[in-house]
């Protein structure tokens, strides 16, 4: 086990040395540092960014509107998937209406947005809320229907009242899809967080990566896409690592990937 | 049956009417309406604009969306089947996926300009990844019994991958195409919508860059509205397309 993870750590970094090894190539044969500097300055950039928290400053105001966004997000997804799933005379007077919306992304928002709210917080979160929205819902109420029904059955012969059915009964069976749901969500947020931000914010990843470009300072730039990557994979990890800590009964395959 | 189809118009119906009545309140001509959003749509469609728009988009989703289905499908066959291919490779998609394509494309705009090479570029970003992961996942889904029984008639690597692996893999391939289709349309509108906002008004064309000429030089919230509705109802369509492309060409995976 131990030597397998110290092979792929190895592999990883062999074929990560390979890839800067060609740009580094490829940034000498251009010779234009403008359009494609070098890993070597890209790396700079970052390190400076970080030293004088700027890096973290952006990093932690998208950070912020993610998290502000998710949990306004499931705030509303999850009691109306909730309650969709379990009662069909809802879903059959929503369903159609999600259905309308849902294929008009949140970036074709934007635009409208802009108009109601201005440049500023407001924005991204709308756009980013309306984004983890749709993912949540539709997981939510898929991980309901999943639910074994002898389980709520069972519990109904019991004399469960109905609230203590979905809290007992359905919340903890659909759990883990549910997690997988809000892994979408965050993902789904996460890609629109940078548009919102590069049209419509003051401040933020987005913001920053449009500054640097519009300064020329191409290192800069990358810095920041890198650590829009960087941020992306830990939100995904954490989000991962909680549905293992939430639900440590449910098979690893529903958890990863 | 008519009964519950009915059920599901009530809310939207009722939605708009709301929207309708309070909106005529609003004591400014700026404020849209349903009705003025449908006035527009159709003006929109007979100047033509709005097609032409879509179909700029259209063709820059499709140039992107070639480019990635090209390199990303034979790459994800080739990692899905050789596990040594795999394990060098993987890195760097993993490293590069958590990258929202929309991050690059100031990259874009200082390497291919404002216009249609920004964009492909992004769309082909955008759609490279779910097309590749669901190749690796079909190609190492394959049931090994055929890889042995293919081995033991003496097919060579190519054969058994045309032959075998391919067959095995398209349900899966089917369906990263589809993500990837509906990956790609959003990330045309962006695209477009920023490089419209962050390198002026001209130049770029297509539908995303309309609605923010309508926002920022002439304030016509109905027109904004169209080109959303316009964007939903051809993300509607690709995915229907897709969908049906796919059970034509694979009618075993027809659930």
């Amino acid at each position: 086990m131990r030597t397998t993870r110290t092979r792929s750590v190895l592999i990883y970094l062999r074929t990560m040395a390979l890839f800067l090894a060609a740009w580094a190539l490829a940034a000498w044969w251009k010779d234009k540092p403008v359009l494609l500097p070098s890993p070597l300055a890209a790396i700079e950039a970052f390190v400076e960014l970080a030293g004088g928290m700027e890096l973290f400053e952006h990093a932690g105001i998208s950070l912020a509107r993610l998290l502000l966004s998710l949990a306004l997000a499931s705030a509303l997804a999850i009691p109306l998937g909730l309650a969709m799933g379990l009662r069909p005379t809802l879903d059959r007077v929503v369903d159609p209406t999600v259905e309308l919306l849902r294929p008009i992304s949140g970036i074709a928002w934007i635009p409208l947005a802009l108009f109601i709210f201005g440049i500023g917080n407001a924005l991204p979160v709308f756009i980013m809320t309306y984004a983890a929205f749709f993912p949540i819902l539709l997981g939510t109420i898929a991980a309901v229907r999943t639910v074994d029904a002898r389980l709520v059955d069972a519990a109904r012969t019991m004399g469960v009242p109905r609230r203590g059915i979905v809290t007992h009964v359905v919340m903890p069976a659909a759990l883990p899809s549910l997690l997988v749901a809000l892994r979408l969500g965050v993902a789904s947020a996460w890609t629109a967080v940078v548009a919102a931000e590069l049209i419509g914010a003051p401040s933020g990843l987005g913001y920053a990566i449009e500054w640097y470009r519009e300064l020329l300072m191409t290192p800069q730039v990358m810095a920041f896409i890198a650590m829009i990557g960087i941020l992306g994979y830990l939100c995904d990890r954490a989000v991962r690592e909680l549905s293992v800590a939430l639900t440590p009964w449910a098979p690893e395959s529903a958890a990863s990937r | 049956m008519t009964a519950r189809f009915a059920q599901g118009w009530l809310l939207p119906i009722a939605l708009i009417a709301t929207w309708q009545a309070v909106g005529s309140t609003v004591q400014n001509p700026r404020m849209p309406l349903p009705s003025k959003v449908v006035t527009a749509f159709l003006r929109m469609i007979a100047d033509g604009d709005l097609p032409m728009a879509i179909a700029q988009s259209l063709s820059r989703v499709f140039m992107g969306f070639m480019v990635a289905a090209s390199i990303a499908i034979p790459l994800g066959l080739a990692m899905g089947h050789v596990r040594a291919i795999e394990r060098n490779v993987d890195p760097l998609v993993e490293s590069f996926r958590p990258v929202a394509a929309i991050a690059i494309l100031p990259l874009a705009i200082l390497w291919f300009g404002t216009g249609t090479g920004a964009a492909v570029l992004i769309v082909a970003y955008a759609a490279f990844f779910p097309i590749i992961i669901n190749t690796v996942a079909g190609a190492k889904r394959i049931n090994p019994t055929l890889l042995q029984a293919a081995a033991t008639m003496g097919l060579t690597r190519m054969r058994t991958i045309r032959t075998v692996v391919v067959p095995a893999a398209l349900p899966s391939i089917g369906v990263g195409l589809r993500i990837g289709m509906g990956v790609a349309w959003t990330a045309i509108v962006a695209a477009e919508l920023a490089v419209g906002a962050k390198a002026g008004g001209g130049g770029s064309g297509g539908i995303g860059q309309m609605m923010f000429v309508f926002y920022a030089y002439s304030i016509e919230l109905n027109r904004i509205i169209v080109c959303m509705i316009g964007v939903g109802i051809v993300a509607l369509l690709l995915d229907r397309l897709i969908r049906w492309a796919l059970r034509a060409a694979m009618p075993w995976t027809a659930r």
